[in-house]
């Protein structure tokens, strides 16, 4: 039997790791806070790609593309006036119906197929990103986006700014949570371990693996929307198949399928590169390096090889009890 | 059995964990950081920025630094991404340095400008966007002129020296593409001239096949090529192919080295404004260019010498003020005329003006049997 204690540790990391987290922006100056930022930010769009890559097991090459809508959204709304709120509502509901539509073709193609239909649309989405000036500004992008006064309090200052990136990281996570614990998550998880046998069992597949798409797109689309306000300007660059690509690699390195995967997977990514700045030119390349020998070492991520380690302390346990049941067997037959 | 210590992979994390501190500058140094593009679509443009830097900060630090001061520099490397750029000069005012250098991406330096000219450092930097310098901010500095001062010069250049009445213009879609594109065909129209067509391409691009059929099916007077070195030279070959034989003018790139090289024969017969060239007949510009050359075993382009620029700049001014006032640098950069008699490094005489554009000699040259050679001097707008 487990013991209590061992039983006890996860949520108490959790709660270190989310007091950890409110009270670095103490102990930081401003840049520091920024990437903190930025992590919340990213890890949000890598939640969502989690969603539907990781437990509905569809591959997409488009989440930078809604990182994307959810940018422009915001910018330029708020550019108009609009608050922020309302901003991320649009954004949630465009990059849905965005999402859902773009769910069609993983009805009909998967796997290295669907990885091209959904690069082509990342591609797309880029275009209108550049090309549609009276909109999007163009290459010129749009410049000066505010950050919003929640409840008359200015989050002007990169620190009240961090806390509103970790307030929706929060509330996306909880959301997460819920749902891959719901039957829906369930859905998911069946649709990508088997999905004739799901659809045996009287699970919707179609409905299923549009939702997947759609929701995880929503989530990029929030991700987007503090994305706009966090760097006060956006133009098309960061939003090419480059930022769907890293957040492919998060939710990989991470561990994809696991919860906490993308936290993991957005923290080296963010981090990782800053940390290997010292190496001067080398660092891209250390940075690569890196990650090809955690892939090869462990192709489930870093979470992967934590479960792997769990897994091998389980079985080691369990082969305990049982040579330990084994002796009274072993009288009988001893000669 | 392999068995494998799970915890080997813990020390290869600790590790990296251990690397985290930054090291820590020495007190008594002039701090210079520079945010540039140095991997990424940028990557040309932030390499020769830095290594230009590089070189008048060896050159400087051999003579005993600014007023008696050593130069200190860190290199961050923007990824060719504004986002990161803007992490990274947060980081840099941070670090409380004297001045900060770059980015070479105006959009780029559009959304740090502010974060500099907030914290009072001046920032000199490589963007030629028109509208950097009309953002009202304080303390941004350009090394090369502006494309809000070589448009005009090369719409006079067209309406006066090369006659026409029409112009095909084809520019590389991102920041410095469009914004030439956009400045010069307002000079155009506003002189009369007609857009016969307006090509956009995209960087990196191959096949330029599609593009030049257009140009050809345009007819205009003149055609105005507005892209990167390589995509330059692929143009130009298929432009020969398809026997196009109007004037082919450009500014500063059309008519750099690298084009030439790449281009080969059909490089020449290229016209343009070259605002900044290792191939100026200056011969402070050629001892640059040989120097550079030994050093770092390849020609600059117009990015290596902005970056060189940006340090004597800086030199200049620490000497205007008698002393190192990183608050007082912006104000003493402002309206500083620097002349290549008394600081060498400068190159040719320069003004920066109260925006911080700057006012210097331009030239008008031509591809003559695969050398660019110059034709005329263009004087500084203000004597």
């Amino acid at each position: 039997m487990i013991p209590p204690l061992a039983r006890l540790w996860q949520p108490a990391a959790l709660v270190l790791a989310i007091m950890l987290l409110i009270a670095l922006p103490f102990g930081l100056e401003r840049y520091g806070i920024y990437i903190l930022s930025l992590w919340a930010v990213t890890t949000i769009a890598a939640i969502g790609l989690n969603l539907t890559l990781g437990y509905a097991g569809q591959i997409s090459l488009a989440q930078g593309a809604f990182v994307g809508i959810g940018a422009y959204t915001a910018a330029i709304m708020t550019s108009a006036g609009w608050p922020l709120l309302v901003a991320l509502i649009v954004a949630i509901i465009l990059c849905f119906a965005v999402g859902w539509l773009l769910g069609y073709p993983a009805l009909r193609v998967q796997h290295h197929y669907l990885a091209f239909v959904t690069l082509a649309f990342s591609t797309l989405a880029f275009l209108v990103f550049r090309n549609e000036q009276w909109l999007t500004g163009g290459i010129y992008g749009i410049f000066g986006i505010p950050r919003p006064t929640i409840f008359g309090f200015s989050t002007r200052s990169a620190q009240a700014f961090y806390y509103v990136c970790l307030g929706a990281l929060g509330a996306v996570s909880l959301m997460a949570w819920w749902l891959v614990r719901s039957p829906w998550g369930r859905a998911f998880t069946a649709l990508r371990e088997n999905p004739l046998r799901a659809q045996s069992l009287g699970i919707d597949t179609r409905r299923y693996t549009l939702m997947a798409f759609a929701i995880g797109s929503a989530i990029g689309g929030v991700s987007g929307v503090l994305y706009a306000p966090l760097v006060e300007f956006v133009d098309p660059t960061p939003f090419s198949l480059v930022l769907s690509l890293n957040l492919l690699l998060m939710v990989i390195v991470g561990g994809q399928g696991f919860f906490f995967g993308p936290f993991l997977g957005a923290l080296i990514a963010v981090l990782l590169p800053e940390w290997l700045r010292f190496t001067k030119g080398y660092y891209l390349i250390i940075y690569a390096l890196v990650v090809m020998l955690l892939l090869i070492w462990s192709p489930s991520g870093i979470l992967g090889i934590l479960d792997e380690a769990l897994t091998r302390r389980k079985t080691r346990r369990a082969s305990a009890l049982r040579a330990a049941a084994r002796p009274t067997l072993d009288e009988g037959r001893a000669p | 059995m392999n068995k494998r210590h799970p915890f080997n992979r813990w020390l290869i994390v600790g590790a990296f964990a251990a690397c985290l501190a930054a090291p820590a500058g020495a007190q008594d140094a002039v701090k210079l950081i520079s945010v540039g593009e140095l991997s990424g679509g940028g990557a040309t443009v932030g390499t020769n920025f830095k290594n230009g830097a590089d070189l008048a900060i060896a050159e400087i630090n051999a003579k005993g630094g600014i007023l008696g001061k050593k130069i200190e520099v860190t290199h961050y490397d923007s990824q060719s991404n504004p986002g990161v750029a803007r992490g990274l000069i947060q980081r840099a005012i941070d670090e409380k340095p004297y001045a900060i250098l770059g980015p070479g991406f105006s959009g780029s330096v559009k959304v740090t400008a502010q974060l500099t000219s907030d914290a009072g450092i001046a920032q000199v930097m490589g963007g030629e966007a028109a509208e950097l310098t009309r953002l009202g901010m304080k303390t941004l500095f350009r090394t090369s002129f502006g494309q809000q001062s070589s448009m005009p010069k090369i719409a006079a250049y067209l309406v006066d020296e090369v006659k026409v009445k029409s112009v095909s213009m084809v520019w590389v879609n991102n920041d410095f593409g469009k914004g030439g594109r956009d400045t010069l065909s307002k000079e155009l129209q506003a002189r009369g001239i007609k857009i016969a067509a307006d090509i956009s391409t995209e960087a990196g691009q191959v096949d330029f096949a599609a593009d030049v059929a257009k140009v050809k099916a345009a007819g205009a007077d003149a055609v105005f090529v507005y892209l990167n070195e390589e995509e330059s030279a692929r143009i130009l070959k298929e432009i020969r192919k398809a026997d196009i034989k109007v004037p082919l003018i450009g500014e500063t790139t059309l008519l750099g080295q690298k084009v030439i090289e790449l281009a080969g024969e059909a490089a020449n017969g290229v016209r343009g404004h070259v605002g900044l060239t290792t191939d100026a007949p200056v011969p402070a510009i050629q001892e640059f260019r040989k120097t550079f050359v030994t050093r770092y075993n390849y020609v600059p382009d117009h990015n290596g010498i902005k970056g060189y620029l940006s340090i004597y700049m800086i030199k200049a001014a620490s000497e205007k003020m008698g002393k190192l006032d990183a608050k007082g640098l912006p104000d003493a950069l402002k309206n500083l005329t620097i002349l290549a008699s008394k600081e060498p490094g400068i190159l040719m005489d320069v003004t920066i003006d109260e925006n911080g554009d700057l006012d210097r000699d331009s030239f008008l040259g031509e591809v003559v049997h695969g050398k660019q050679q110059i034709t005329k001097i263009l004087p500084k707008l203000k004597k």
